[in-house]
């Protein structure tokens, strides 16, 4: 660990040796825990890790507005949410597509079922397959942010239907509307694929 | 993925007359993932159990949104190397100093 800038024993110097003792518990404790959660919504390892080092800064900086009234990992997904949803706006200026349920009502016979080898398979044999699971993250990858953020969350991470309300600042009943929406998005594009039982590499 | 329709296979290869009601489907539609997330009423999964057991469609619409929420839930995500752990770690407290 790099020593503080200042190393005069002053009442700022204490203070950052107390905030980096906890940084690094909450570093420990949680970064694997943050970047799964990074990686599911960039979808790539360079702005996961970018992702990562930001929402830990912002706790590093944060741990005074803490109050503990959440728990830890509530209080760092949020941080997460809100780091992701600036970097994205940074990048594109489009304003998020809604989804209405009406786009999803199939309108042919094969729409109804996926169009993927998933029977007789449990979800961890299915998910052997490479194409499958490029098929499923291409799938997650094309929801629009809010959508995803309420998908990863609550499908990938497994956090509740209510923690996920005081994640994105929702009530519970705007999270599991816009979950089903996004369960429906997935769902469709899994249906239109046609993979066949051949990718079956891991990686 | 096998265990949540195994039971429901047997039904859903059109054996049945299929008695679509458009309106009925959508509504159905509406309610999938509280249905599949047990968190409708006994009295409203009846009435979604009972339509579902006459409509292959919807039949297969649940099957194959089960399975989408499945393979979701079970996807793996990659692991931080402990050399990339580290190598983050020195500069998030860097830049939290610099800053």
């Amino acid at each position: 660990m790099r020593a503080p800038a200042s190393t005069k024993p002053d009442k700022r110097s204490s203070s950052l040796a107390r905030t980096a003792g906890n940084f690094d518990r909450l570093y420990r404790d949680h970064v694997d825990l943050i970047y799964r959660f990074a990686n599911r919504l960039c979808g790539e390892t360079e702005a996961a890790k970018d992702l990562v080092q930001e929402t830990f800064l912002n706790a590093y900086r944060g741990f005074d507005k803490f109050r503990g009234e959440a728990q830890v990992s509530t209080w760092l997904y949020a941080i997460a949410s809100r780091a992701c949803m600036r970097m994205r706006r940074k990048r594109k200026g489009a304003p998020e597509r809604e989804l209405s349920l009406d786009e999803f009502v199939p309108t042919s016979e094969g729409e109804f079922r996926l169009q993927i080898p998933v029977e007789g398979l449990s979800p961890e044999e299915a998910l052997e397959n490479k194409e499958l699971r490029q098929a499923l993250d291409l799938a997650i990858n094309k929801l629009p942010g809010k959508y995803k953020m309420v998908l990863v969350l609550r499908d990938m991470e497994g956090v509740s239907a209510k923690e996920v309300g005081t994640i994105m600042g929702l009530n519970e009943r705007a999270v599991k509307s816009r979950l089903h929406r996004a369960r429906l998005f997935v769902r469709r594009e899994l249906s239109a694929k046609g993979l066949t039982h051949n990718g079956d590499s891991l990686g | 993925m096998a265990k949540r329709t195994g039971s429901t296979e047997k039904h859903s290869r059109g054996v049945r007359p299929h008695r679509h009601e458009p309106g009925r489907c959508l509504n159905i539609l509406r309610t999938l993932s509280a249905y599949i997330d047990d968190e409708l009423s006994q009295d409203i999964c009846r009435q979604i159990r009972k339509h579902i057991g006459a409509c292959p469609h919807c039949e297969e619409f649940v099957a194959s949104l089960r399975q989408t929420v499945s393979l979701c839930r079970h996807r793996p995500a990659p692991i931080l190397s402990s050399a990339d752990r580290l190598r983050m770690r020195e500069e998030i407290l860097c830049s939290a100093r610099m800053r």
